[in-house]
């Protein structure tokens, strides 16, 4: 006989969370300073191919630029003196190294092409990316996503393998990313959804559809401070309950009180610091030193 | 049904020695049947993500030995196949077989440390020290190939620093030869032991459909007859040219976990000794640039570690030294999901044997 039991609820003990997500005073900590990002690597297709025509618009630009130079040298140059030597378009650098990036491409596996086919509208980019597949859908219509790579014949990805999320704090209109890394058990393959919401969204649980979302939800909250509506128990899972902020948002500092000082006490000529600094400096590494309070 | 005053809720943990660790359990008992059961961890939370998103990538490997302290290579592994599918290098043939080699004799070492604390919780000394004898072999074999035994950074970022050191062949040789009978030493020990099969069968049961929708992977996963496991499904490192089988059974309870385990150990023998007999020559090193400056780009990677599923999600930034995210999807946090639907209702002495089961690492879970 199975009884009927009720999950334990976090007891009288566990304070009531606030409504809204933690966000980190920095005014109230001047020594705990933290330089945010300022770029949004997003992979994509689309910002991909912008940011090629760019690269490639930018260097046609320096050419024509050189050449005009080139031109007004000509003409400035006095009569009987040599002219000076063309210029020459730099060729892109070439290496010997084993390593190639991925870069994203349309895409060419059925299995995102059918995705695209039955999302339809509510899909907002697909790509590829070193074999991946990734599929972008609006935020409103991700249960809709989620059952339907669920449950569709084709697609039958059984299982919720992982949930993260991402803080973008330079990004404009979505301020996280959440992805869900799918896997067909069946038919070996794996698939990944990305959802893109602002600051203070609360997107659907994935728990209608996948019942591991539970813990995996539970610790973008606790890390993020994204909340989840219908979630069955959205509290902290990793920090304790009263804990003050959301670690892995990018403004939290990961330099903080009681840290120790790079200069330490022996080092009173700062002889070691300065080697280090070189050391590093050679390498190409730019290694802050933590002012002391 | 019940009186309110049938039940009494108690803790487990978080400093119990059968909890392996600082697992923290809430239970509610109706005499010694478990009503309700809420794990609560994080007692070993160290912000692993965090700190690594401020690290340059080679920086990164020590911390990802530290999660699961039991299999260190298999977390290098992961770790190592994630960074190099980010930036897209391709590893040299020779030093793809003595990683998964090395991986594998990480799942023998894991899997005997998981039989000995397993054993020992439900009462069986003696398989504790058979056990822990030869996993000292596999982790004087690390010792000799990176100078650590459990922490090992055994990989690097394209390969491998160095190959393997004079003799260590011959060592590891030796310990394949004697190892079937170590075996099967442990089965005269166990297999047959009538206080095992009645400790361990048709306790904490999870079936098929239950473990896939609960997200568990691994010998827990394959024991309930699914028969995934990444190294077959989507290989990685040498395994495409490896030949061995991925054991399953029926029966989804402790028992059968049992039986998993011992017969991927006997595969592991087998994988090992392939790569000894089969191992290429040739540099051990991709030819790589002093620094890695990563693109756009986010990958998932997963490898099959000994308690299942390991992946990594890492995002890059476009001449960033740092992952701009990194995030670990460890075996034992969805392992360990399961562990309240494969308690309650059963007797509060099973959870012990449940919790050895799942062979959790509250280093992992917490990260």
């Amino acid at each position: 006989m199975t009884p009927e039991s009720e999950p334990i609820q976090s007891g009288p003990e566990a304070p009531e969370a606030p409504a809204g997500a933690y966000i980190y005073d920095l005014k109230a900590a001047p020594n705990r300073q933290v330089e945010l990002p300022k770029t949004v690597p997003l992979p994509g297709l689309q910002a991909y191919l912008a940011d090629q025509k760019a690269a490639l618009e930018a260097d046609e630009a320096k050419w024509q630029k050189q050449l005009a130079d080139y031109e007004a040298k000509l003409q400035a140059l006095p009569e009987g003196k040599e002219a000076p030597k063309p210029p020459v378009r730099a060729a892109a650098k070439k290496d010997d190294y084993d390593m190639k990036t991925p870069v994203p491409s349309a895409p060419q596996d059925a299995d995102l092409l059918r995705l695209v086919e039955l999302l339809g509208e509510r899909m907002e980019e697909a790509f590829e990316q070193a074999g991946e597949l990734t599929c972008q859908v609006a935020k409103e219509h991700l249960l809709e996503a989620l059952r339907i790579c669920r449950e569709d014949k084709q697609l039958k990805y059984e299982m919720l393998a992982d949930e993260a999320a991402t803080h973008y704090p330079a990004a404009e209109g979505f301020a996280f990313s959440v992805v869900y890394h799918l896997t067909s058990l069946s038919r070996h393959k794996r698939l990944r959804l990305r959802i893109l919401i602002p600051e203070g969204f609360e997107p659907e649980s994935a728990c209608a559809v996948y019942r591991n979302a539970d813990w995996l939800e539970r610790e973008i909250f606790d890390m993020d401070g994204i909340r989840f509506a219908h979630h069955p128990d959205m509290v902290r899972i990793l920090c304790p309950d009263d804990w003050e902020a959301h670690p892995l948002r990018k403004e939290y500092p990961v330099v903080g009180w009681g840290q120790r000082d790079i200069d330490f006490r022996e080092d009173r000529s700062g002889r070691l610091a300065r080697i280090a600094q070189e050391k590093a400096g050679n390498l190409g590494i730019n290694l802050k030193v933590p002012k002391a309070e | 049904m019940f009186d309110a005053t049938d039940f009494m809720e108690i803790n487990m943990g978080p400093q119990h020695p059968s909890t392996h660790g600082v697992l923290r359990l809430k239970l509610k008992l109706s005499g010694e049947t478990v009503m309700a059961c809420r794990p609560v961890i994080g007692y070993l939370h160290r912000g692993v993500e965090k700190i690594c998103e401020n690290k340059t990538f080679f920086q990164t490997q020590v911390w990802t030995d530290r999660m699961d302290y039991c299999s260190a290579v298999a977390n290098n592994l992961g770790w190592a196949e994630s960074v190099e599918k980010l930036f897209g290098i391709t590893v040299p043939r020779r030093a793809q077989y003595i990683r998964t080699m090395l991986a594998e004799y990480n799942r023998l070492a894991s899997h005997l440390i998981w039989l000995a604390t397993h054993a020992l919780d439900i009462g069986a000394m003696t398989v504790f020290l058979y056990a822990f004898r030869e996993r000292e072999q596999i982790l004087d074999l690390f010792e000799s190939f990176c100078g650590a035994r459990l922490t090992t950074t055994a990989f690097r970022i394209g390969g491998l620093r160095e190959d393997f050191p004079p003799g260590f062949e011959k060592q590891a040789r030796a310990f394949l030869d004697r190892f079937p009978s170590c075996i099967e030493e442990y089965e005269i020990l166990l297999t047959e032991n009538r206080i095992w099969k009645k400790r361990t069968i048709g306790v904490a049961k999870l079936n098929a459909e239950d473990a896939i929708a609960l997200g568990v992977t691994g010998p827990v996963l394959r024991a309930a007859g699914v028969p995934f496991d990444i190294r077959k499904a989507f290989p990685y490192a040498a395994y495409a040219e490896m030949d061995f089988e991925v054991p399953t059974r029926l029966e989804a309870d402790t028992y059968a976990r049992y039986q998993v385990r011992l017969e991927e150990m006997k595969q592991s023998a087998r994988i090992i000794r392939q790569c000894l007999d089969g191992l290429p020559e040739g540099p051990t090193m991709a030819k790589l640039p002093k620094i890695l400056r990563s693109e756009v780009n986010e990958i998932y990677h997963a490898t099959e570690s000994p308690k299942g599923e390991l992946g990594y999600y890492l995002v890059g930034e476009k001449g960033s030294l740092n992952p701009y995210r990194f995030h670990v999807r460890a075996p034992g946090f969805a392992n360990l999901q399961a562990l309240p639907h494969m308690v309650e209702g059963g007797l509060v002495a099973d959870i012990i044997a449940a919790i050895g089961t799942l062979d959790v690492v509250l280093g992992e879970i917490d990260r």
